[in-house]
């Protein structure tokens, strides 16, 4: 049995598959902002009898996430409000933007996103996959959905674009989807492991709390958010 | 309801630690209010760091988003009365990045 300080940063499909249904299931009860995670089963070889070959394949899919940032409606963009009108009940200094209060513009259509956390074979970590379209069902391309995420919001620079973003065919369902590209994976999933300075965990917690330390760190990127008491519910 | 005085705000103690091939900062403790959100930590690292791209985790194999509140943070992964923040530069990641297409990482 390998032991954690030889461990690569990967995971087999077995673990990939029993870490995707505990990361449901966590994310299920401890992050109700957002819809739940199903797993979506992708028998391989569903015509032959033997259990031994049936694997069940099979992916983590959410969808119909909206990610159209809100817009403050100008409800007269023309006419100049004379700051003696102004209302001044509100005496707290407001950072957030008030959601009660935001309405869509009518001139922003609302973008959605399909998420899929899919394993790769061949470099046996898990990978997102997304697709994202209007309501209307017309697809974006990857410049529009950039500019609705949180990693390219107009504060970063310029540089920080999408490098490991490609466009390739879903492994199961044969239409083009983006994909961030799993090569650093298990770079940052050994850091994440590794780093710290609490000592070497053991390696059946690692694999335990893998999908969530991923998705920690990926989810980031596209805006989903994982509350950091999901990583604290330990069994 | 009476504004809160600066005596009353809960001050957390970030220990930022580094990791993999990042620089160590000089001052690497320093206490911040725990209202204030995880970006504050992050956009002192870059801004110490001078660099815009780095890896932020804490010990229990977390990255925190931007948005958590210090205060949260510490309450679950604080240990010995402060929270530890490593942090490690994109340098062990940009080495397949460079390989794709030459453009820098996006933060995590």
């Amino acid at each position: 049995m390998m032991d954690v300080f030889n461990w690569d940063g990967t995971v087999s499909a077995k673990d990939f598959r029993i870490g995707a249904l505990s990361f449901a299931q966590k994310w299920e009860s401890l992050n109700s902002a957002f819809p739940p995670w199903s797993w979506v089963p992708c028998p391989k070889h569903p015509w032959l009898a033997s259990p031994e070959l049936f694997q069940e394949e099979g992916y983590l899919s959410l969808e119909n996430i909206c990610i159209s940032r809100p817009y403050e409606v100008d409800i007269d963009q023309n006419s100049q409000t004379d700051p003696g009108e102004e209302e001044t009940s509100c005496s707290e200094k407001e950072d957030d933007i008030d959601d009660a209060t935001l309405v869509q513009s009518n001139h922003h259509e609302l973008h959605y996103c399909d998420f899929h956390i899919v394993y790769s074979y061949t470099f046996r970590v898990p990978v997102l996959y997304l697709r994202a379209y209007c309501s209307d069902g017309r697809p974006l391309l990857l410049d529009e959905i950039e500019k609705e995420l949180p990693a390219c919001s107009s504060k970063e620079s310029p540089e920080t674009k999408w490098a490991f973003i490609t466009q390739e065919e879903h492994p199961y369902l044969k239409r083009p989807w983006y994909k961030l590209h799993p090569c650093g994976t298990s770079e940052f999933m050994k850091l994440l492991f590794l780093g710290g300075d609490t000592g070497q965990p053991k390696l059946e917690v690692v694999l335990e709390l893998y999908l969530l330390s991923w998705f920690s760190a990926v989810g980031q990127v596209v805006g989903l958010r994982i509350p950091c008491k999901m990583l604290n519910d330990r069994r | 309801m009476a504004a809160e005085s600066p005596t009353s705000v809960r001050k957390v103690v970030v220990h930022l630690r580094a990791t993999g091939d990042a620089p160590i900062l000089k001052q690497a403790k320093f206490k911040i209010p725990g209202t204030d959100k995880f970006a504050k930590v992050i956009d002192f690292l870059r801004r110490q760091l001078h660099r815009d791209t780095l890896f932020v985790y804490v010990n229990s194999a977390f990255s925190p988003n931007p948005d958590e509140l210090v205060i949260d943070l510490y309450n679950n992964f604080g240990f010995d009365g402060k929270l530890v923040v490593n942090y490690a530069c994109s340098m062990i990641l940009t080495s397949y990045f460079h390989t794709s297409k030459g453009i820098s990482l996006v933060v995590f």
